[in-house]
């Protein structure tokens, strides 16, 4: 201790000296002390860059008084050859909006053509990945009610609209590493009110991972995989995995992917996959992000 | 019985250097690109300021994430395709004033002679402003230009019509006496 001082002492006598030779070193010094005091822990943005990794949500929300239009396209089976041009022939889509609230809490409507499913959302980005002290992670929560559109079968069973209804919760858990790496675990529920078969579950579980990376300042590289948790039968479901690119054009995000799942809400590709890769069960696809200021902030 | 008596001369002499301090962390930095096709303006009311009036040295610090912007995906693009905000947290300024005479009271016409730092670029600049006393504070006020390729900011041919390659940017810092 006692050395240590005499150390300090003896770097003030210095910087003494030599603020007196030309007025400048102990200043200097003194003004780098006063802004070292003002870093504040800040929040880390844009793990991602879109409102989702490729099906799964990314904990980005629209930002106050953003409205996002999403436009996603799912071809048919790659397998399908050239009579269907690799699927090209037989497109689904979904139509969302995302609106959002405040920069954290996001509501959003949607139509799928897949199952003609009509549903509606709601995600909170409650807590912030900070740098600098606070949370290592962002916590997201996502949830999202689904409605079945299609014709009942006249097969005598009567259902009731509420049998229409699925719902899926999500809480996604994200850390960004580095400006280019980003990492999320996805757990997720899913409940049925009615199943298609009756050996079916009405509830299942998946554990999802998803990431990206970015290759340069407007491209990155997207994964997903959500693996089933055991279910008391088996029921030839298969874990969806997606891969993607994330192409940003000012206003727009282009996100391109090869996936195993066809259907683009939470229901469809968590719970219903049921192809493989290794069988060539893949669908090409795409999602076009166009965000609209309707209302100004700040 | 030697160091004691150093000890107390440099503080009371860091004491004296100490009144000639002018300080804020909260002066106001706004800036604007301009284009026929759109005009682009964030603000910031967060940026700390030293001045040493004996030395006549200013220093700024301005972080970047603290500019806002009226649209969030502006705010977004700002951070992560321009400025690189994870990499390069703060903007800085540091130089010496010249010509100023703190004893005058009311507007003097003033340069900054300095480096200034952002997008982890320096240059050298040499910026006029003026400077208010006013008893214990001092306001400081300038505008000036700054070109984006200076500072090695790439703006893609897809967007140049709607981000100017010079940007206006306006100061005003309310400094007290610390």
């Amino acid at each position: 201790m006692r050395s240590l001082n005499k150390g300090v002492l003896l770097g003030w006598a210095f910087g003494l000296l030599a603020s007196m030779g030309n007025g400048s070193a102990l200043a200097q010094d003194d003004l780098m002390d006063f802004f070292g005091e003002d870093d504040q822990p800040t929040v880390v943005t844009s793990a991602f860059k879109a409102g989702r990794i490729i099906n799964v949500q990314s904990p980005e929300t629209s930002g106050e008084g953003e409205m996002n239009f999403i436009i996603a396209h799912r071809f048919g089976r790659l397998s399908d050859g050239w009579y269907d041009l690799f699927g090209l022939d037989n497109a689904q889509m979904r139509m969302g909006l995302d609106y959002g609230i405040t920069d954290r809490i996001q509501l959003g409507v949607a139509r799928s053509t897949f199952g003609k499913t009509l549903e509606g959302n709601l995600k909170w980005r409650f807590l912030e990945q900070m740098k600098g002290g606070g949370s290592p992670v962002s916590l997201t929560g996502y949830s999202v009610a689904m409605r079945d559109g299609l014709r009942l079968p006249d097969d005598g069973i009567v259902r009731k609209g509420v049998h229409r209804m699925s719902y899926v919760h999500q809480l996604v858990v994200t850390r960004k590493w580095s400006p280019e790496f980003s990492l999320a675990l996805i757990p997720s529920l899913v409940h049925r009110n009615l199943v298609d078969q009756p050996d079916r579950p009405n509830d299942v579980s998946t554990m999802g991972v998803g990431f990206r990376y970015k290759l340069n300042r407007r491209m990155s590289v997207n994964g997903e995989y959500h693996y089933l948790l055991p279910r008391p039968i088996e029921d030839g479901l298969h874990n969806s995995l997606s891969l993607g690119l994330d192409i940003e054009t000012g206003g727009h995000v282009f996100q391109l992917h090869v996936t195993n799942s066809r259907g683009m809400f939470e229901r469809a590709f968590l719970a219903e996959t049921p192809g493989r890769w290794q069988d060539g069960d893949l669908y090409f696809g795409f999602n076009i992000n166009r965000v609209f200021q309707v209302r100004e902030t700040h | 019985m030697k160091y004691p008596a150093l000890l107390l001369f440099c503080v009371i002499l860091s004491m004296a250097c100490q009144a000639q301090r002018f300080v804020t962390r909260d002066a106001q930095i706004s800036f604007l690109s301009e284009t026929p096709l759109e005009d682009i303006q964030a603000e910031s009311t967060e940026s700390s300021v030293i001045f040493d009036m004996a030395t006549g040295q200013l220093a700024f610090q301005v972080p970047i994430l603290s500019f806002h912007f009226p649209k969030a995906l502006m705010e977004e693009h700002f951070n992560e395709n321009y400025m690189e905000s994870e990499r390069f947290p703060k903007a800085s300024f540091r130089g010496v004033v010249e010509g100023l005479d703190p004893s005058k009271e009311g507007e003097q016409l003033v340069t900054a002679n300095g480096a200034l730092e952002m997008h982890g670029v320096s240059q050298d600049r040499s910026v006029a402003g003026t400077m208010v006393r006013d008893g214990d504070w001092w306001i400081l006020e300038t505008q000036f230009e700054v070109a984006c390729v200076d500072h090695q900011i790439d703006i893609p041919k897809v967007v140049s019509e709607n981000i100017a390659e010079i940007i206006e940017v306006t100061v005003r810092a309310e400094l007290k006496l610390k």
